[in-house]
């Protein structure tokens, strides 16, 4: 007969920590506690305990002591997580982040906090990840949105960055920062991808033209005639245009208009993005 | 006429994106109803509403970034939108075309109200300046200076005497228009003033804020009239009911409530949005509430006559 244990229950999703503390709590009242595999001896003790202690009051209390517990724990935690992370050591704040995390899984501050780490380690998914959890648990928190934008831009994905800049701004339109830097930053780059997304699409149409002229699709008769030397102009303009083509890149002018220029050149400047690589401490 | 409060339609998916803000006018040349609704996804969508349900009339595109607030005009012959792009549009609600576009400068356009003669249309700005536009001549004629933060909420009050203006550090200042002259700095609450509005007769006014209450100001006397609590999270939207005797509020904890003018008490809760609620209104007889929010819907509620 398959035997009744708490062990039993205790899987991957329980966390080492937790696990230690059910076993230290086993230990202390081990002496009480059943053997498993024995129901009746079990069924007499919860009886034999009835008698002594009113369970229900005892549980309610040692919960609320539990979530007090957490709370002063993994605040304790996010503190260290934050010096952690000011001292450039990131993947232990992030080690005492998670830890806190498991305490109080509600809390947003955590999952932003951990999201601007991950972005400063490059860690792009995870970050978006963390942020996107951070915005679900507090929606009206601004700087949440602000974190996963910023950690969507690290990513790429650029209209989605626009998107939470706006939320954020839209919460708090007196932050300066959030409304000059960021959310025009976003938009510089997202017209940026939309002009050379536009710039491949031509590029692609030129070569195909290139490829599959359609001068060369009829037969000539005569290979001296004006009509052919006509039709070799066509094309060699047509070469012509595909390799200005890819000669030039679209990059952004100082007043954020798309422009194109001749590769090599200058405009590497639109690059620059001054990333903030300071983590601000959330509620501390 | 309906004897009690209750949902009439909704339009799921009514933008691509969250909605911002919704107004409802009616047209003094045929006497219908207009909703004018902005969204995150940078449109303003024109809406009929007939036979108890919402067309499509026109997507007016043109913003380049989410659309924060718009208003009809009096005769409903003209919507004033403002986007976060910090320009203000004018658009013909008959041929649905943009009349004009007007720069109010990098962060110098919020909410967006019509004057009760409808030349003129007031908007807040970020050093506290409520500037106002003419219709016709689509630039800025003049400004009133709370010398305050951030405004993030307009109103005229309906006998054109005053001007409201709430900010993000939560003072309400009241203008006397005529003169030019702020009358009032109330230190209302101490969290931004997402949305304020006069009774019909102009002696009241109601302000909501992200601190969770609604409080409601004697005008003349700038005394605080009364504080409301009931919503568990931000105040975003208020309206005032054309018969004085209700107002109707909307948060981000998801509901819409009515509120009873004399007694102050909640008198129905709407719990029928999956998010927060950014825009309530009534229409103008006050037998309608319109309000929409993140969940891309707007709700058309009867009210009891």
């Amino acid at each position: 007969m398959a035997s009744f244990g708490w062990k039993r229950k205790v899987g991957e999703r329980v966390s080492k920590s937790t696990l230690r503390g059910f076993e230290a709590e086993a230990d202390r009242t081990g002496d009480r506690a059943a053997p498993p595999g024995e129901e009746d001896q079990v069924e007499d003790q919860v009886d034999r305990e009835e008698d002594q202690v009113d369970w229900l009051q005892a549980i309610k209390r040692r919960r609320g002591v539990l979530r007090e517990d957490c709370a002063a724990r993994s605040g304790r935690l996010k503190g260290e997580g934050a010096l952690l992370a000011e001292a450039g050591r990131h993947w232990e704040a992030i080690k005492k982040w998670d830890e806190a995390i498991q305490l109080t899984p509600e809390n947003a501050l955590l999952y932003e906090m951990k999201s601007q780490v991950l972005t400063i380690l490059q860690e792009v998914f995870p970050a978006v990840k963390a942020a996107e959890m951070a915005v679900k648990l507090k929606p009206m928190w601004w700087e949440g949105w602000q974190t996963l934008g910023r950690a969507q831009l690290s990513l790429g994905e650029v209209d989605l960055a626009v998107r939470s800049f706006q939320v954020a701004v839209h919460l708090c339109p007196s932050d300066v920062t959030l409304r000059e830097k960021d959310l025009a930053w976003a938009q510089k780059l997202q017209r940026q991808q939309r002009a050379a997304r536009e710039k491949t699409r031509e590029e692609e149409e030129a070569e195909r033209l290139v490829l599959d002229a359609p001068e060369l699709r009829r037969d000539y008769d005569d290979f001296e005639s004006d009509e052919v030397l006509e039709a070799c102009a066509a094309v060699a303009e047509r070469q012509r245009r595909l390799e200005e083509l890819r000669r030039t890149t679209v990059v952004l002018d100082a007043d954020g208009n798309v422009r194109t220029v001749v590769a090599g050149v200058e405009g590497a400047g639109a690059a620059s993005a001054s990333q903030e690589q300071l983590v601000k401490a959330r509620g501390l | 006429m309906s004897t009690q409060y209750s949902i009439l339609f909704k339009q799921e998916h009514a933008h691509d994106d969250a909605i911002w803000t919704a107004a409802w006018g009616r047209s003094e040349a045929d006497g219908s109803d207009t909703i004018v609704t902005g969204s995150l996804d940078d449109m303003v969508k024109v809406w009929k509403w007939s036979d108890e349900k919402l067309e499509l009339q026109w997507s007016l595109e043109g913003h380049q970034l989410g659309v924060v607030s718009v208003d009809i005009s009096h005769n409903g012959a003209i919507a004033a939108s403002s986007s976060l792009d910090a320009h203000i549009r004018l658009w013909d609600l008959d041929s649905g075309k943009q009349i004009k576009s007007m720069d109010a400068g990098p962060v110098d356009a919020w909410s967006v109200a019509f004057s009760p003669d409808s030349k003129h249309i007031a908007t807040g700005s970020h050093l506290g300046k409520v500037n106002i536009f003419g219709v016709e001549s689509g630039k800025k004629e003049y400004s009133l200076d709370t010398r305050g933060k951030f405004i993030l909420s307009i109103a005229y009050s309906p006998d054109g005497k005053y001007l409201a203006s709430g900010a993000i550090d939560g003072i309400i200042n009241i203008f006397d228009i005529a003169t030019g002259k702020l009358l009032h700095t109330l230190e209302g609450h101490a969290m931004p003033i997402r949305s304020l509005t006069f009774s019909p007769d102009s002696q009241l006014l109601v302000t909501a804020s992200d601190d969770g209450y609604i409080k409601i100001y004697d005008v003349q006397h700038a005394e605080l009239a009364g504080t409301l609590s009931g919503h568990a999270s931000w105040v975003l939207s208020v309206a005032f009911s054309p018969d004085h005797a209700h107002f109707v509020s909307s948060s981000s904890d998801k509901s819409v409530k009515v509120w009873d003018t004399n007694s102050r008490v909640c008198v129905n809760t709407f719990f029928d949005h999956q998010d927060q609620v950014w825009s309530v209104k009534y229409n103008n007889t006050g037998s309608k509430i319109i309000s929409a929010g993140d969940d891309r819907a707007i709700h058309i509620y009867d009210c009891p006559m």
